[in-house]
């Protein structure tokens, strides 16, 4: 569904992302692991447009994503949940949801229903402001906003982060049950076991580069995430 | 107590300036210098068109979209090579920028029309109402200027267009994610700003007096009031504008106008000295 | 044992003997001889604006200001008090210093960003031009002062006015060069590239930014005060900030932001555009608009960057060692935050 071939993206003269390929099956869920600096971030916004690749090509479904600005990602049906959240604080939960949908306005009041049975807790909380929410409720809300807009494919960045494992535990369980529902999943995360609970490939990210690739199993035994995280040559 | 009313509907007008620029800075993230000469523009265009003998109504609405669209020109050829940096470094440019325009403009008003005014001056006898005497003019560019922010909160409540661009005041990145086209919204914002600009300097056109030269000063109280509102709050700017107008149609009645001048600009920097984030720091 | 300090002084001893000269180049025209004065000035106001804005991130906007601080302080010292014009004139110097140090001060201790200091020191420009005209009864107001008399007698000589200021421009740029040549210049060039980082690194930064408004603010109020004296006359029309920041700044920005000719190249080559674009009289001003935008877009970087780019090794030593030439103003942004820039 998605294929990343030679990506190379970066911030004036410093490269991030160097070279790096992989692939999504769709129906999958996915995980980009690797410690902080690692180029994780740099890689979704490249995909998602926020930053422009320097080389490489991004194909989604087929078509190319070249020259795209965020909006027309969007469009095309990738939802891109940022490790900052980037939610609209003044507004309500609501309102942030409704604006979710706003590329796709139609079934609106569907999804909505959908979204509220997923996270009950955002349901509960619905006229409040979303800067007052806790941050699991936050990044519950982020997520549920990006599912507005009926995604094929969910990119989550470090969805986990600051969250006590009760929460990511109930929210990787979430995160199953979309994936069974038919969203595919690209992640990225730092903390290792949960991101494995979850998806059959893997691939660790290393200054920039490819470490590792396969499947989830594979990884459980390797040395490669012990030396991705804690370096060595 | 006239003076109050007087100060209320100068800080209106105030109000159009002051929001249209606070509204492209929180969207585009931009402060447009030239913004008196949009302003400005449009009473030109109203002017011409009234020496031509066309109706004022029909000379206004004219000039009103002639400012917009000068705002909108601008924003798809000068301003784009600020659009393509970021945060600091697109706001310095673009004062430079639109510096620029505003002398270009400027020079070319003062050149061309150095003696085009607007100054219709219809209908100004008195009226009392409930028991204050009141000059018509005042309530008529009093009520033109409610109207059209009317118009501009219904828009923004009201349309997709509208909540889409109160989002991205809050959160540019949030607001790409959710499918918004920003840099559309970035155009559409600074041709409402030029609107807003233009119902501003026609409403005093009408009923009092502008000059071809009037740009500058139209710009620096416009900024002054902004950053005492708070640059990122459309409220606070609004209610700054109003103090404003107050303080300067009372100041002019009882001192004057040199002093005037001085007392506001103390206000103003007293102000920010107090509250350097503004009236109101944040949206809404 | 000698070359270090040769390198130090030559940039700036070079520039001496070069402008030293134009007097004789000119030839006794009092009209030229006037036009190369008021270069003078607008390079020495530049090189405080340098100062001001290129190492410190402080958008004075009241250049004008304080230069008419200078003017009118002098002048009715002399006038009304009848002390001695040098006296007026030092007098002067240290009130503008004064008050730019204490903008400066408070903007720093609020925490002022750059933009709020340019809103801010505007409307302090916009409240002294109306106070010098409100004040009708010393200043005169619009109608002026004729300031025959009043000073050091720089209005009867123009190669006395020139030498004058070409004194204290020469003076401001030793000063600068040796200020950027000392300890201090590696803390201004932390300073101005992340001020919290600087402070963080034991660098007093509300000491240099105040010590720096305050010398740049005083060298704005002299020249201002010898202008007063050179000029014969002195009204609030000539210290706007249309007569006196705007061109300041495009100068500046000319000729190459936080570099040790910059603020001379760029007044030299704006009073070249100033002269080329009288004759079109009403159109002059049109004409600045348009140059400033293709100007700013074309030479982003000024102009003495640039040729030290374009001249690499010849012209390299002079230029570069003229100071820290970093990248101007714009900051490059590294790791972004999000597009907004927050």
């Amino acid at each position: 569904m998605l294929d990343v071939h030679d990506l190379w993206a970066g911030y004036g003269d410093v490269a991030a992302v160097r070279g790096v390929s992989l692939r999504v099956a769709e129906g999958e869920a996915t995980a980009v692991l690797g410690p902080n600096g690692a180029g994780k971030t740099t890689l979704f916004r490249a995909l998602v447009g926020l930053v422009r690749p320097r080389r490489g090509r991004v194909r989604f479904e087929g078509r190319s994503l070249e020259g795209l600005r965020p909006h027309q990602v969007v469009r095309r049906g990738i939802a891109y949940v940022a490790a900052e959240r980037e939610l609209f604080p003044q507004l309500t939960v609501l309102e942030n949801l409704e604006l979710g949908a706003y590329a796709r306005p139609d079934g609106l009041r569907e999804r909505l229903a959908a979204v509220f049975d997923l996270f009950p807790r955002l349901a509960e909380r619905k006229s409040q402001r979303a800067g007052t929410l806790s941050g699991g409720e936050q990044q519950m809300l982020a997520i549920a906003r990006a599912l507005m807009g009926k995604p094929k494919l969910l990119l989550l960045d470090e969805p986990s982060t600051g969250l006590a494992p009760r929460l990511v535990a109930e929210l990787y369980r979430r995160l199953d049950l979309l994936r069974r529902q038919g969203v595919t999943i690209l992640l990225a995360e730092q903390q290792v076991g949960a991101a494995l609970s979850l998806c059959s490939r893997v691939y660790v990210l290393k200054n920039g580069t490819l470490a590792f690739e396969g499947d989830s199993s594979d990884l459980r035994g390797s040395s490669h995430l012990h030396s991705a995280y804690l370096g060595g040559a | 107590m006239g003076v109050i009313l007087d100060g209320l509907v100068l800080g209106l007008q105030l109000a159009l300036l002051s929001v249209g620029i606070v509204f492209v800075y929180g969207l585009g993230g931009v402060l447009n210098l030239a913004h008196g000469q949009v302003a400005v523009a449009g009473g030109l265009v109203a002017a011409l068109l009234v020496q031509a003998r066309q109706h004022p109504a029909v000379a206004g609405v004219v000039g009103v979209l002639a400012a917009g669209f000068l705002a909108l020109g601008m924003d798809r050829t000068l301003l784009q090579p600020a659009y393509r940096r970021k945060g600091e470094e697109r706001l310095l440019l673009a004062l430079i920028l639109t510096l620029g325009a505003s002398f270009a403009l400027d020079g070319f008003y003062t050149f061309r029309y150095p003696n085009v005014a607007l100054s219709l001056r219809l209908a100004t006898p008195s009226v009392e109402v409930m028991g204050i005497t009141v000059r018509t003019a005042s309530l008529a560019v009093g009520a033109l200027s409610l109207a059209t922010f009317g118009l501009l909160l219904a828009f923004l409540k009201g349309t997709r267009l509208g909540k889409a661009i109160r989002c991205i005041i809050q959160n540019e990145a949030g607001a790409w994610l959710c499918g918004v086209d920003v840099d559309r919204a970035r155009s559409v914002t600074l041709f409402l700003s030029g609107l807003l600009a233009g119902v501003a300097a026609v409403g005093q056109g009408f009923f009092s007096f502008l000059g071809p030269d009037m740009g500058p000063e139209f710009t620096i109280l416009s900024l002054i009031v902004a950053v005492v509102g708070g640059v990122r709050s459309l409220t606070g700017t609004f209610l700054a504008s109003l103090l404003l107008g107050v303080v300067n149609a009372a100041l002019s009645y009882w001192v004057g106008t040199y002093l005037t001048w001085i007392a506001l600009l103390a206000v103003a920097v007293a102000t920010l000295l107090v509250r350097p984030e503004g009236l109101l720091a944040y949206w809404p | 044992m000698n070359a270090p300090w040769v390198r130090t002084v030559f940039p700036v001893a070079a520039v001496a003997v070069v402008l030293a000269a134009v007097p004789l180049a000119v030839g006794g025209s009092p009209y030229q001889m006037r036009l190369a004065t008021l270069m003078l000035a607008l390079a020495s106001y530049a090189v405080a604006f340098n100062l001001l804005f290129g190492h410190t991130n402080q958008l004075f906007l009241c250049v004008g200001a304080l230069a008419s601080l200078g003017g009118y302080a002098s002048v009715l010292l002399v006038r009304e008090l009848k002390l001695p014009a040098v006296v007026a004139v030092g007098l002067a110097t240290v009130a503008a210093a004064a008050a730019g140090g204490f903008l400066s001060y408070v903007g720093v201790r609020r925490g002022f960003g750059v933009l709020f200091v340019g809103i801010v020191t505007l409307a302090v420009s916009l409240m002294m031009h109306n106070l010098l005209l409100g004040l009708r009864e010393l200043t005169n107001g619009e109608t002026g002062i004729v300031t025959r008399g009043l000073g050091v007698g720089l209005g009867d000589d123009p190669r006395r006015a020139y030498y004058a200021l070409w004194a204290v421009l020469v003076a401001s740029l030793g000063g600068y060069r040796w200020l950027f040549r000392s300890p201090h210049g590696v803390a201004l060039h932390a300073l101005s590239e992340d001020e919290v980082s600087a402070e963080l690194s034991g660098i007093d930064v509300t000491r240099y930014k105040v010590a720096c408004a305050t010398a740049a603010s005083g060298l704005i109020g002299l020249v201002g005060a010898l202008y007063a004296d050179l000029n014969g006359f002195i009204s609030p029309s000539v210290y706007t900030v249309g007569h006196v920041d705007i061109p300041v700044l495009v100068a500046l920005l000319l000729g190459g932001v936080r570099t040790l000719l910059g603020p001379v190249v760029g007044a030299a080559l704006f009073s070249a555009v100033d002269e080329v674009v009288r004759p079109f009289g009403q159109l002059t001003v049109l004409a600045y608009g348009a140059l400033l935008v293709v100007l700013f877009l074309l030479f982003r970087q000024g102009v003495v960057p640039l040729a030290e780019k374009l001249a690499g090794r010849w012209l390299g030593p002079v230029a570069r060692g003229a100071g820290l030439s970093a990248p101007p103003v714009s900051k490059e942004g590294v790791a972004g935050g999000t597009e907004a820039g927050r």
